[in-house]
């Protein structure tokens, strides 16, 4: 103990106990929201044991004075004596050794840094610390990887109010420091794969770029994180194609120009991977029988699907009696259809279960009511008109997400249907390859916004049931959700629970009230309605309590005004 | 042999002797004409811009009732009491006031000039041994009294001697030629002749009236008005107050004149303090604080009867 005063002394008149106790505070020192503290009590037949914990409230009175007028005879008058006492409010993070008994009061209150700090916070226990953000104290604050990696627990789950949560900026704050930081990974950073949705807007188009407002006191929290600032380094771009743009394939972005590739699913990958669910992901398509026609449909489909000749990717149906085995390649028949696009497909698909002029083909439809075919058929059209350009043959244009570290995916510019298409598609990619490997490295980690629409709390859906499916397993395949939603009330909540790291940005104040977020002290609920950007309220599970943490300002540009031009035109000026 | 008992009905009892009447002068001969011929009119008081004003007070409390039982001699009473005196120094720069001066003292005091040792007490508790030589028990407690006046009075003395002007609570009992005024709240006799009374309902908050001696105590004494609360009658809101009569007529002028301007800054309200307005601020509330002082009384009665029935506190 360096300063023997300390910040100031354990109250005596109240009890102490091992979840909490107040300090008041010396005249000339301070304690502010967040700080960490530690008090030595002397045990009796034990021995000193130390007290850690971080202040939730500060606060300060006038003593002697009883009636609120005395406070103008205390200070405009100054005929009254009184004492202005100031006290703090500490939550206990840690007893150590671990006696669970109370501070002793009149101890002397310590601010808790250097290896103290490392206690307080647990962050000698942790056995892959990797800095997640700066506390009050400038100091980083540390998680256990090993509860995001899947040894110990997996996921993370951030909430908040669009906008000035920054959820999305936090979530590629910690990616960054995921990928810098292959150290702390270890074996699971050679390799690792990040799939990044953008959903919104074209923020997370420009992660390969500097950014221009980018200053000295992002630069000093970037120094502080042991990080060199920079954007990240591995990035693919994809974006949808834009759709009725004939033969030639540009993506469908309006900001960035070069870098960016069109993806798009052949009708031969379309069948192979079964993404006709994904057409059928809205909540209310449970309630009938479409599901049971879908999956009919889908499995006659690889069975009829055959490659047409000098077209790779497009197909045309034969019936399996006609014996054709997987690979064959034909040469279509006057008239018959040619699948090249979902149109055709829905068209061909059409001639089997709701044909103009004949009987349903019950292999195709079972016996179902002709009115659940129709919607059927109905549902698959509306999908043609919004999502008909993700699908066409010709040269394969599917996502590599090995191509990059970062492979970001922009959907911001499909109907909500493509956009949940797209994400069933590559969720259902990614966690499919790692159970065919059965192995948990590399790492794959997604991050996903909007998870309130994939993952509704109510209805079922294919989407959901993969992500319930990634939120339960992937921890141990090595596929890691990063899910951040406005409202964690509205997300399913297996998802939710199988998140080991909880974030929180800004919450509206009644959904702070949620019991989704019984992981916060009442204190830290009720700043979570006043939160900045770039703070957030962060739960793991090797520290009791919530922690708050800034993050810096990134390195790498979120908008298009922010990027740094190369060459830069204003250069000698 | 003797031994030393705590008895088991509150220390309290009995204590209930205003010991302050003995030292506040009798109805006798008034001086009116010290300052003014009569007929009296009011005087305007005279803030002075003196920078600090120490009120010096004290208060006392028995904390318990004792007997010492010799076989041969027979009971003989005392008691165990703790008193704190202190002062509430009110500043111009910065313009505040502030506790100071604290002393505070436990003393167990027997009749007859008996003595007994007091067992260890803990809490950091300890008891001064004294004995009056008188038997009459009710002497105690203004032997106890008489012990924290004179404690005031050093307090009040030293204070005034390093600068301060002093306002001790009650009557004054040092006649030393000092910047001491003392302040008495209540007037159960009045001095005045008949013929100078009319000035009282005259006398408006700030004024006071002229001085008047009292030969026969040694002091000079003059009424003055803090406030006009609602309601009241010509004596209501007035106190006296009184200086030693050796710093001469001119300093006990300008003391009474600061006096008269400066106290009903620290008047208090009725519907705070029920002795509002003489029962000024820094007064109640210095008091309050030395109550805090004496420490819990019930683990002190505590203490004294586990340590006088041989058990370890």
């Amino acid at each position: 103990m360096k300063n023997k005063k300390g910040v100031g002394r354990v109250l005596g008149t109240q009890h102490t106990s091992t979840r909490e106790f107040r300090v008041v505070l010396e005249d000339d020192e301070y304690l502010q929201l967040d700080d960490l503290v530690v008090v030595t009590t002397e045990v009796p037949r034990k021995g000193e044991v130390k007290t850690y914990g971080i202040v939730t409230e500060v606060e300060a009175i006038y003593e002697g004075a009883t009636f609120e007028s005395d406070t103008h005879r205390i200070a405009a008058e100054g005929i009254l004596p009184a004492a202005k006492v100031r006290s703090a409010q500490v939550a206990i993070t840690r007893i150590d050794p671990e006696l669970w008994v109370s501070p002793d009061p009149g101890e002397v209150v310590d601010r808790a840094t250097g290896a103290e700090r490392d206690k307080a916070l647990y962050k000698d226990e942790m056995g892959r610390p990797l800095a997640v953000g700066l506390g009050r104290d400038g100091e980083p604050v540390f998680v256990d990887l090993d509860f995001f990696d899947g040894r110990k627990g997996g996921h993370m789950s951030v909430s908040g109010i669009s906008g000035v949560a920054t959820k999305t900026s936090f979530a590629l704050f910690f990616l960054r420091m995921l990928t810098a930081n292959p150290e702390v990974v270890g074996e699971g950073a050679a390799n690792m794969r990040v799939l990044v949705f953008n959903v919104k807007g074209e923020d997370l188009l420009w992660l390969d770029k500097h950014n221009k407002d980018f200053d000295e006191t992002a630069a000093k929290g970037w120094d502080r994180l042991g990080v060199k600032p920079t954007p990240f380094q591995s990035v693919a771009f994809w974006a949808p194609p834009r759709p009725k743009s004939g033969d030639v394939v540009v993506p469908d972005i309006s900001g960035r120009q070069e870098g960016v590739a069109a993806f798009a699913w052949t009708p031969r990958e379309f069948v192979d991977e079964g993404l006709l669910r994904f057409l059928f992901t809205d909540a209310s398509d449970t309630r009938n029988q479409i599901p049971f026609v879908e999956e009919r449909v889908e499995a006659q489909l690889k069975r009829y699907a055959v490659d047409v000749a000098g077209e790779p990717g497009a197909l045309v149906l034969r019936d399996p009696v006609e014996g054709h085995k997987p690979g064959d390649v034909v040469t279509p028949a006057r008239g018959e259809m040619v699948i090249r696009d979902l149109k055709s497909l829905a068209e061909a698909i059409e001639e089997f279960v709701d044909p103009a002029d004949d009987e349903p083909d019950q292999r195709w439809t079972g016996r179902v009511q002709p009115g659940t075919v129709s919607a059927f058929m109905r549902r698959l059209h509306a999908a043609t008109n919004r999502l008909g350009h993700l699908i066409r043959a010709g040269e394969s244009r599917r996502i590599d997400r090995l191509s990059a570290q970062v492979t970001v995916v922009g959907i911001q510019s499909l109907h909500d249907l493509g956009q949940r298409f797209v994400v069933g598609a590559l969720l259902a990619e990614t966690f499919a390859e790692k159970e065919r490997s059965g192995r948990r490295f590399p790492l794959s980690v997604v991050v996903l916004d909007e998870l309130n629409k994939y993952a509704p709390r109510d209805g079922t859906s294919p989407i959901k049931d993969m992500l319930i499916d990634i939120a339960q397993r992937g921890r141990s395949l090595g596929v890691l959700l990063v899910g951040a939603q406005q409202t964690a009330s509205r997300v399913a909540s297996e998802v939710m629970e199988n998140a080991a790291l909880k974030v929180a940005g800004r919450l509206d104040a009644a959904e702070a009230e949620r019991a989704e977020y019984g992981w916060m002290l009442p204190s830290t609920r009720a700043r979570a309605r006043l939160l900045k950007p770039g703070t957030m309220i962060l739960s793991q599970p090797a520290i009791p309590l919530p922690l708050v943490v800034d993050f810096p300002f990134p390195p790498w540009a979120t908008r298009r005004e922010e990027v740094v031009e190369e060459g830069d035109p204003f250069e000698g000026l | 042999m003797a031994r030393l008992y705590v008895e088991e009905w509150s220390p309290e009892y009995g204590a209930s002797v205003d010991t302050d009447e003995s030292l506040a002068p009798s109805e006798g001969e008034v001086d009116v004409t010290v300052e003014q011929a009569l007929p009296w009119d009011p005087v305007d008081g005279v803030d002075d811009g003196f920078p600090a004003i120490a009120f010096v007070d004290g208060i006392r409390r028995v904390d318990a009732r004792l007997t010492i039982d010799d076989p041969a001699a027979g009971p003989t009473p005392g008691i165990c009491g703790s008193f704190a005196a202190g002062a509430a120094v009110w500043r111009r720069e910065p313009l505040s006031t502030a506790v100071e001066a604290v002393r505070v003292q436990r003393l167990a005091i027997f009749t007859g000039g008996a003595t007994a040792e007091l067992p260890a007490l803990g809490h950091g508790l300890s008891y001064e041994i004294e004995s009056v030589t008188e038997s009459d028990p009710g002497l105690l407690i203004s032997h106890f009294h008489t012990q924290m006046r004179r404690t005031e009075a050093e307090i009040a003395l030293e204070l005034a001697r390093s600068g301060y002007f002093v306002v001790a609570d009650g009557p004054i009992s040092e006649l030393a030629a000092e910047s001491v005024v003392g302040y008495i709240k209540s007037h159960r006799v009045s001095y005045l002749p008949q013929d100078v009374m009319p000035i009282m309902a005259r006398l408006e908050p700030g004024q006071r009236t002229p001085l008047f001696g009292m030969p026969s105590y040694k002091r000079y004494s003059w009424y003055q008005r803090l406030s006009r609360p609602a309601g009241g009658h010509s004596w209501s809101g007035v106190v006296r107050c009184e200086a030693p009569q050796s710093l001469g007529l001119e300093r006990a002028v300008v003391l009474a004149n600061r006096t008269a301007a400066l106290l009903p800054r620290f008047r208090s309200e009725p519907h705070i303090d029920p002795r509002a307005p003489q029962n000024l601020v820094p007064i109640g509330a210095l008091e309050r604080q030395l109550r805090a002082r004496l420490g819990d009384r019930d683990l002190i009665y505590r203490a004294l009867r586990a340590a006088t029935m041989g058990v370890p506190a």
